[in-house]
């Protein structure tokens, strides 16, 4: 029998937006349009329009050894032109961001291919070829996985997931990469690394809070849903927390 | 340090304010009879990118801009995510839940206790000397190189 990964526990709506995220058969909404060149803008790795920087040659350019595992990979597009190693690294706010750290490295590992995640408390990173990032950036801002407001796009100075909202429902940062306009579009003014952008990029509206909740990745017990509510994820954490304790003991089920 | 203790209060909005709003906020409350010392809190909005590879470049931020408090104009450095108070008297505190109720906009919180710190650090004792105004205690940061603003124009 094929194996079917089941992607993780939970009867509650959070659990059942993980699954949706982390499974690459389920197509996301798309709920934004962002053009290339925005993403290139806010990447700030290359100038839109100019070629790829590359670290090594084609690869069909090149002699490779033979190798078997060669064989059985197929390069992804980037590694292929000999692109450079670039990231795009995300901020998700506690207060019911449609995704989170873990979540994202776990997305994107079934998604994605060649990709390199890092993930950290308060922030998520994910370096690959440069050309693959462009990609997987697009799909990381047009769908249900980003909100202009809760989800911030910062190479550095990432502080903020877990303060408060400001009054206008933006996530605290200190160097102010977007902004909430009169007409209600938040736009990038500065790459993510702060550096100021020659034009802003639009990148749509702050969704709802009920959409918040409908679409949140996170347990928060005062602004969505509770963990302890979860039985079967209780259970699960319960049962991988018990068998680790007992492994020196050689538990058996 | 002095013998005399005051009351003190922190209100601390669910959100964080805009310049405007806190602005707004701190006019109000300065204008209470009774408001003997103040400090506001929130995370800092540096002048200069701190790290990263932008590090040093200028940091244009909408909210980290001068503001007039009474007479006084200061620069904002923070944005704001709370204020702590030292009052008079208690009754003062009630006043000012007063004003909190008429000017912010978002729901907050107002609770009493002891907020600015009593005795001298080690850093303050570095920074002041051994004859220190105690009003000066806790105020302000002793690593800023800037001191405290004394708001001006309210009689």
């Amino acid at each position: 029998m094929a194996y079917k990964p089941q992607y993780g526990p939970g009867t509650s709506a959070v659990a059942e937006n993980r699954r949706r995220q982390m499974n690459p058969g389920v197509q996301l909404e798309k709920v934004r349009d962002v053009t290339d060149e925005d993403i290139v803008l806010i990447l700030g790795h290359r100038a839109p329009g100019s070629a790829y920087p590359t670290a090594h040659p084609p690869l069909a350019e090149q002699q490779e050894p033979d190798c078997p595992i060669r064989k059985i990979v197929t390069a992804t597009d980037g590694a292929k032109a000999g692109d450079r190693v670039r990231y795009i690294q995300f901020t998700d706010s506690m207060f019911n961001a449609p995704s989170q750290p873990y979540q994202r490295t776990y997305t994107e590992c079934y998604r994605f291919r060649g990709i390199d995640p890092g993930t950290l408390s308060g922030r998520q990173i994910v370096e690959c070829r440069e050309r693959d990032l462009e990609k997987y950036s697009k799909f990381l801002v047009e769908t249900e996985m980003f909100d202009s407001a809760r989800i911030g796009i910062r190479g550095a100075t990432v502080h903020g997931h877990s303060l408060r909202l400001a009054e206008d429902g933006m996530m605290f940062d200190m160097l102010q990469r977007c902004l909430l306009g009169d007409d209600g579009i938040v736009r990038y003014v500065k790459n993510q690394i702060g550096e100021p952008l020659d034009r802003a990029v639009a990148v749509g509206k702050p969704m709802d809070e009920a959409w918040m909740k409908k679409h949140s990745t996170i347990f928060h017990s005062l602004v969505g849903s509770a963990y302890r509510d979860d039985a079967e994820y209780i259970e699960y954490i319960q049962r991988i927390h018990s068998l680790r304790t007992k492994y020196g003991f050689m538990p058996k089920e | 340090m002095t013998e005399a203790t005051y009351p003190q209060c922190r209100i601390v909005p669910q959100r964080f304010l805009k310049s405007d709003s806190a602005q707004r906020l701190l006019n109000a409350v300065v204008r209470v009879e009774g408001v003997r010392r103040m400090i506001i809190n929130g995370p800092r909005l540096p002048a200069t990118v701190p790290y990263g590879p932008a590090r040093g470049k200028p940091n244009p931020h909408p909210d980290r801009k001068k503001i007039m408090v009474g007479d006084t104009e200061f620069e904002l450095e923070v944005q704001v995510g709370g204020l702590i108070l030292e009052v008079e008297e208690k009754g003062v505190i009630a006043e000012i839940r007063k004003v909190c109720d008429e000017v912010l906009t978002v729901p907050y919180t107002l609770d009493e206790g002891t907020f600015m710190k009593p005795v001298p650090t080690m850093s303050d004792y570095a920074k002041y000397g051994p004859d220190a105004d105690p009003r000066l205690l806790g105020l302000a940061d002793p690593r800023s190189r800037k001191g405290l603003v004394i708001i001006q124009g309210l009689k």
